[in-house]
């Protein structure tokens, strides 16, 4: 019995941590777009020169 | 046929171009193709040919080369309604872009705008085909950024500084914010309900029993009153407003088992149901999110395309130079020019000699007009053979075209009410729960008053309308799936009931039953038809003349020869030289003036300095299949009427062709209007499927309105269905859906009231314990959205309907 004393409120805490990680992460647009990122990773050579300006 | 264009997939013409990309030579099909080929790789971005799963958009080298709509965007009084300032410099805007065909399209897009210094982020979404995108305004400008996706092969328009607020985009995140908090309160709740309906039997440990029915209340507290606010104050507006909407009782249930459970746990009783009201309100929310979720991904397309704005107008300053200006800065009196191809951007007078005009948009007529010296053209039209200029004479809100608009609006206004049955059912099905718990809560107050607030309870929570309400939302979000598979975007869900319930259906013609076509060849001189189609198709396909277009499309020659030095002659046709020969093509006094061609006047024709070579004869014809659709309506039990603008004659003899017995011409939108109004007093459900502008205000007053996705933005904006590629016979498809939709709807339905039923007076007389009626509520949930998957799954096989070639239809002529 004493141990559900700590463990309830343990649960409760680690519920609310995890509605607040859910919710920081639906406003910083992570769930906005669920197709588009998935192609990202395909991308195999991560090129560094990206902010180079190309020849014209 | 040779392999078709390694950049955009067409085929290949006889002088190939080639571009150079990953060191190896590439064939592609024109100048515009291997720009936009090189210019990726330039970029170091050639990756994109091995991501993308389908052929890039064809760019298009007159908008490349037309830096000016680009440019255009630097003028601060039309960048003022696109772009949003950040601060310190930093501007935001939202783009549409065209193009976009598959996800490597988006990565393109992404790593060619940021390798542009100044560029702070890019955020591309393929489904929504939208760009947001941050920069430094002093090191890069929104005209350069245009103009980089254009050379890239992308066309793109800045939406309205509204889009960036994105509405729907709020409305989602909200959603899914509730929807998780429900999820994650109704399983802390089902575990601490658990540990309650377990221990039932044991010795009562009242005090931990107590801390467990408090748990519960921590729980489902922000469920009720976080997750199930929507519910609170849709019910609370439509108390206001006097109706007795689904949020009503569903609002009231979950109310009413919160605050007994409440009550319950301060007077220490056993009955506490804070996992069923947790539970009832994520499924709830469950279904509304699946609807969302489709509805949104249909409007955002068809939304898009209707907020584009038209946004440009060419002035003629006092020195005869051209300065580009928004639309909104004409002022009557201003002079304007409009390009071959361009729509004209107001109301006004012909200052040029000549020139023709196609206003099927507005007037419903199918020809191309003639418009001479001092004559009016109606905003919206396109000119077909130009350029002019044109004396402005009513802007904005006095435009024949806004006219239109304001006849949509009220048709809107006007629209009959009858979807949403559904819900009205589910509706009037809970206010029968709540009056029998009321009854059985008296029955028992009289037979044993301690008794009669549990037996209350108990069967408010048996019935708990889980399975009613995904009833509704899961049988129209899988229906809305399928139907978008076949091409069928459905923009307001309610027409998917009000589609099952058609009675009528309306066309419009010009457009919609028919398009030009070419019929008949006629060769002179020993030349051959294929032959001469092919000279004809090379030069033809340089122009967006509707003629032209009909005779670039009868053509089906995999590699055609480059046209050069077109011109195009106003109102008479075009000459260019294809295979080193001088070719015209056009008007018989254009193409082969002094020469009288019996039986030919209306002809297109085909001549070099030898003399005619051809003669093309171009009609209005029936799109192809229309036939089989036409019968397949019929065959379900509809009636079928004409309603177009255009000539008796004309309009009769499609009608024939049809066998469609119900028909009338020369209506303008306003008589098609009133004729829609005649019907709707007879008791019809009419659907109506039109594209012009001419139909916007019928689509928009009809039961269903269905528009094409090539028709005019102003008539996919107010129907609620849009038909993709130009297929009407998705229609059949999507009306079968639509019963066989509302038939789900019914069955499921008729399911949990079955269910409810024999579980009801179980519970009233208190033979179900909490834990069963939890069970059985989620397994008639899960029986609900099983039999709504079954939606498309039927014998006719929808999914392989939706897989038809696009061009498969048209035949050679």
């Amino acid at each position: 019995m004493n141990a559900i004393l700590i463990t309830i409120p343990l649960a409760l805490l680690l519920l609310a941590l995890a509605v607040g990680a859910f919710f920081w992460a639906v406003d910083h647009d992570q769930f906005d777009d669920l197709q588009t990122p998935g192609l990202l990773p395909l991308d195999e050579a991560e090129q560094d020169a990206d902010r180079e300006d190309p020849p014209p | 046929m040779k392999a078709p264009c390694w950049h955009c997939g067409e085929p290949l013409l006889a002088t190939v171009v080639h571009a150079r990309v990953g060191g190896e030579l590439r064939a592609v099909c024109c100048h515009g193709c291997r720009a936009a080929a090189e210019w990726i790789e330039q970029l170091g971005l050639a990756d994109y040919y091995s991501l993308r799963t389908e052929p890039a958009t064809k760019p298009d080298l007159a908008t490349a080369a037309d830096r000016n709509s680009c440019l255009a965007w630097q003028r601060d009084e039309l960048a003022r309604h696109v772009v949003r300032d950040l601060g310190e410099g930093r501007r935001e805007t939202m783009l549409f872009v065209e193009g976009i065909r598959c996800t490597a399209c988006v990565w393109l897009i992404e790593r060619a705008l940021q390798s542009l210094p100044g560029v702070a982020s890019v955020q591309v979404n393929a489904l929504a085909r939208r760009a947001r995108i941050t920069w430094i305004d002093n090191r890069v400008s929104l005209s350069q950024i245009l103009e980089r996706l254009a050379r890239t092969g992308y066309r793109a328009w800045p939406l309205h500084a509204r889009a960036l607020d994105d509405l729907r985009r709020r409305e989602a995140r909200d959603a899914l914010k509730r929807l998780v908090v429900a999820g994650f309160g109704a399983m802390q709740a089902m575990m601490f309900a658990a540990v309650l309906y377990l221990r039932g039997a044991d010795a009562a440990d009242t005090s931990a029993e107590a801390l467990f029915r408090w748990l519960g209340f921590i729980v489902a507290t922000p469920v009720v009153l976080y997750s199930a606010g929507p519910f609170f104050k849709a019910a609370a507006r439509s108390l206001a407003a006097r109706r007795l909407s689904m949020d009503v009782p569903v609002a009231a249930a979950i109310a009413l088992i919160y605050v007994a459970s409440f009550v319950e746990a301060l007077r220490g009783g056993g009955h506490v149901y804070f996992d069923s009201v947790s539970m009832f309100v994520f499924f709830l929310l469950a279904g509304r999110y699946l609807e969302m979720r489709a509805r949104h991904h249909a409007g955002d397309l068809v939304d898009a395309l209707a907020r584009l704005t038209p946004s440009f107008a060419d002035r003629r300053r006092e020195d005869h130079s051209l300065e580009r200006i928004g639309i909104h800065e004409l002022r009557v009196g201003d002079c304007v020019h409009v390009g071959e191809g361009g729509l004209v951007p107001a109301d006004g007078a012909l200052l040029s000699a000549a020139c023709r005009v196609d206003e099927a948009l507005v007037s419903g007529e199918s020809a191309p007009v003639v418009r001479r010296h001092g004559e009016a053209l109606i905003a919206g039209s396109v000119l077909v053979d130009g350029p002019i200029d044109l004396q402005v004479e009513r802007v904005g809100a006095d435009t024949v075209l806004a006219g239109i608009a304001a006849l949509v609006e009220r048709a809107q206004v006007e629209r009959p009410q009858l979807a949403r049955a559904g819900e009205q059912a589910t509706g009037r099905f809970v206010v029968r729960v709540l009056s029998l718990t009321v009854l059985t809560a008296a029955v028992w107050s009289v037979v044993d008053p301690s008794r009669a607030f549990a037996a209350a309870l108990a069967v408010l929570v048996v019935s708990c309308p889980c399975a009613f309400a995904l009833a509704v939302p899961a049988a129209i979000t899988r229906a809305l799936t399928v139907l978008a598979r076949c091409g069928v975007l459905v923009v307001k869900p309610d027409a998917i009931a009000a589609l099952a319930q058609t009675s009528d259906v309306v066309f419009d013609k010009t457009g919609t039953l028919t398009m030009p076509r070419l019929t008949n060849v006629q060769a002179f001189n020993e030349a051959s038809p294929e032959g001469a189609l092919r000279l004809a198709a090379a030069l033809a396909r340089e122009s967006r003349h509707p003629l032209a277009r009909a005779i670039a499309a009868a053509c089906y020659e995999a590699v055609l020869p480059a046209a050069a030095q077109v011109r195009s002659e106003a109102g008479l046709g075009l000459s260019g030289m294809v295979e080193g020969r001088e070719l015209k093509l056009g008007s018989s006094r254009f193409a082969a003036p002094g020469q009288h061609l019996a039986g030919h006047a209306d002809a297109v024709v085909l001549a070099d300095q030898a003399g005619v070579i051809a003669a093309f004869h171009v009609s209005e014809q029936l799109r192809p299949g229309m036939r089989d659709v036409i019968d397949a309506l019929k065959a379900q039990g509809l009636q079928l009427h004409i309603l177009s603008g255009d000539a008796p004659a004309k309009v009769a003899d499609i009608a024939r062709k049809l066998d469609i017995s119900s028909w009338r011409a020369r209506a303008s939108p306003a008589d098609k209007l009133s004729e829609l109004g005649a019907m709707r007093a007879q008791g019809a459900r009419v659907l109506v499927v039109g594209d012009g502008v001419n139909d916007a205000p019928v689509l928009a007053g009809a039961h269903v309105g269905v528009a094409l996705a090539c028709g005019a933005e102003i008539a996919r904006a107010s129907s609620d269905i849009v038909l993709a590629g130009e297929r009407l016979g998705a229609l059949v498809t999507a009306r079968r859906v639509a019963r066989e939709t509302i038939a789900v709807i019914q069955q499921n339905q008729r399911w949990a009231l079955l269910y409810n039923v024999v579980a009801m007076p179980l519970a009233a007389l208190g033979f179900v314990p909490p834990w069963l009626a939890a069970l059985g509520m989620s397994f008639s949930s899960l029986c609900v959205i099983g039999n709504a998957l079954r939606i498309g799954r039927g014998p006719a096989g929808v999914e392989a309907q939706a897989r038809q070639p696009l061009h498969a239809t048209a035949d050679a002529a």
